[in-house]
């Protein structure tokens, strides 16, 4: 069985070398002996599958070029987790739980070419709505802007808005109002000295520490931005804080975020994959393994 | 039917129980709390805390135990979690008194990488190798009835960790918070729900109203017992942007309202004063003074009064002790 047509596998820089395939090939099956009877993934082992753990698992499928059959469980086990609107929920027994999922979901349906279910979850992003609110000027923000929520009925924060401006660029949306304003709010939300908190910038006049992991998505969604001064700021505070980054989720998300921007990964790369080698069995969130694999891949998965 | 053991072997809480039942005139338990000193986190206190939790009726032979501390968020300069050194004096504490299993499971607040919470390594490094840490964060939940309603959810996603513990440990901070308040271990049962059904920040729970939640989840997720971080706890705007404030105590309880407000109290708020604390007083022992017998050190030794936001020093008052 081949793997995924080559002209899907675009990759950021060449130059940069990619772990030799034995390497990814141990690191592959370390993420499918996760694998569940019901073709999905569980965060961690011992629990059941779920969905962000299972399309992040086929999008590194993609990633790393499996046979394409490798991923045929795991979207099946998406699939059977889209509601009749278009949404995705955390699992088959709560189908109301969990529409933010919905965004990275349509990723993996977008990449793996499944246009109706892409369709039905790019029309269900579209009609979520995160609150808005007056502006508070405790708060440097600007809480009129609309975004896309965890929750329906709650505010919009930046993980799941920048899922979503990912998604809805992915799938031919790129300038739709929703996906301008919602890069509008990332780019609102951005600590003044650079990077991204989970959602706002400041309080009290004190800036919020930013996160590795909603620093890198962010700068993911905001590709489309590349070579704003503001950008800029995120960028090297990710640059100069390479040593500082320690975690599975943290070293992918900043590979991530950097190479989308034509920034070097390479050290931050390695330190990523010996992670990966070392990280105890009882340790592996299954989500983040696979964005590990995607960062090492090197390959444009969440970029157009 | 473990909870239904446990209660039984415990009999302080049984009385407790006794008190949410009882229509009409309901007997007010006496509510032990006990304060250890522990002046820096430099102290092994395991021996002591299983001490006083023996003493407190705590049954933990052959029980899942599930420790649940307070990870927010990580910063260098600033308390906001419950101190490491805390949660393995419990671990340890818990597996001298006989517990099966003892888990020490959190679902961060505001961070989704659990590198910065119970997976940290420096935590890892200072547990005994029976204790596992568990992401709650990511992982199966079950639902569970709301018995409270005051939010309007008719059910909470609990992680299945906390569900399927036969006893449930608070460790929260001893913090101020500047929508509430103070937040201690009541308020530290947000942790309990996974952020893949409420988010990073827990919003919906804030929309709701957070005393409502507070209330809604403390009818909902018995906590069994709480130890309270008292050692270096946090004070002006809490409790992510606040400062140090060293009171060097553990405040222990079997009962969480209890140990709540008295520690409240070493932080010179007037428990009464705070709104969740006192509409928890309606169905929850141990909010007047009255009802808590103070064991251990004399609290003279340990009140203070947090520096808080203006909007909550009408809370504040004393001296309580």
């Amino acid at each position: 069985m081949g793997g995924f047509p080559d002209s899907l596998l675009q990759v950021y820089n060449t130059l940069v070398p990619q772990p030799p395939a034995s390497e990814f090939a141990v690191l592959t099956d370390k993420l499918l002996s996760f694998s569940r009877p019901d073709g999905g993934l569980p965060y961690y082992r011992g629990n059941s599958s779920s969905a962000e753990p299972t399309l992040l698992a086929a999008l590194a499928l993609f990633a790393v070029g499996a046979p394409e059959a490798s991923s045929k469980p795991p979207l099946s086990f998406l699939r059977s987790l889209q509601n009749l609107d278009g949404s995705i929920c955390v699992d088959a027994g709560k189908r109301d739980q969990g529409l933010w999922l919905t965004a990275p979901a349509a990723i993996a349906f977008h990449r793996l070419g499944l246009k109706d279910n892409l369709k039905n979850a790019l029309d269900f992003i579209l009609s979520v709505r995160s609150l808005t609110a007056l502006n508070d000027p405790r708060l440097k923000q600007d809480n009129t802007l609309t975004g896309w929520p965890w929750v329906r009925g709650t505010f919009g924060w930046v993980e799941p808005t920048a899922w979503s401006v990912i998604a809805l660029s992915l799938g031919g949306l790129g300038e739709h109002a929703r996906t301008l304003e919602g890069r509008k709010l990332l780019l609102d939300r951005q600590i003044p000295s650079g990077g991204w908190n989970y959602g706002n910038p400041s309080l009290y006049d004190k800036e919020l520490l930013p996160f590795w992991d909603t620093t890198g998505l962010a700068l993911v969604a905001l590709k489309d931005n590349s070579g704003a001064a503001s950008l800029d700021r995120s960028l090297d505070l990710l640059d100069e804080s390479q040593d500082k980054i320690e975690s599975l989720r943290g070293l992918a998300w900043a590979v991530l975020g950097l190479q989308c921007h034509g920034r070097d990964t390479t050290k931050l790369r390695k330190r990523l994959l010996t992670v990966m080698k070392s990280m105890p069995e009882p340790e592996i969130d299954t989500a983040n393994f696979s964005l590990g694999l995607i960062a090492l891949s090197g390959k444009k998965v969440f970029a157009a | 039917m473990k909870r239904r053991e446990f209660f039984k072997d415990a009999s302080l809480l049984a009385a407790a129980a006794a008190y949410g039942d009882v229509v009409g005139k309901p007997p007010v338990p006496s509510c032990p709390v006990t304060l250890l000193a522990m002046p820096d986190y430099g102290r092994d206190l395991s021996r002591e805390i299983a001490a006083v939790m023996t003493a407190d009726g705590l049954v933990l032979k052959g029980k899942k135990v599930l420790l649940k501390p307070n990870f927010v968020e990580a910063h260098p300069a600033r308390p906001i979690n419950t101190n490491i050194a805390v949660i393995a004096g419990v671990a340890h504490a818990c597996l001298r008194l006989g517990a099966a299993e003892v888990v020490v499971g959190e679902a961060s607040g505001h961070r989704r990488d659990p590198w910065f919470s119970v997976l940290n390594p420096s935590l890892r490094a200072i547990l005994d190798k029976k204790v596992r840490c568990v992401d709650l964060n990511h992982g199966d939940a079950v639902a569970v009835a709301n018995r409270g309603r005051r939010t309007g959810l008719p059910t909470f996603y609990v992680a299945r960790p906390v569900v399927e513990a036969d006893v449930l440990i608070s460790l929260p901070k001893m913090k101020t918070h500047h929508w509430m308040g103070v937040t201690l271990s009541l308020k530290n049962l947000f942790g309990a729900l996974p952020g893949i059904y409420y988010g990073w920040p827990k919003n919906l729970l804030h929309l709701k109203g957070i005393d409502n939640s507070i209330l809604d989840l403390a009818g909902s997720v018995p906590v069994h017992y709480a130890i309270v971080d008292g050692v270096v706890g946090m004070e002006g705007d809490g409790p992510i942007m606040g400062t140090a404030k060293p009171v060097g105590a553990l405040v222990l309880s079997p009962f969480a309202l209890a140990a709540d407000a008295t520690a409240a109290r070493l932080m010179g708020f007037d428990p009464g004063m705070v709104s969740y604390l006192a509409r928890a007083g309606r169905f929850m022992p141990g909010l007047g003074a009255g009802q808590i017998v103070l064991r251990g050190e004399n609290p003279k030794r340990f009140a203070t009064r947090f520096a808080c936001p203006n909007i909550f020093k009408a809370m504040q008052g004393g001296p309580f002790f």
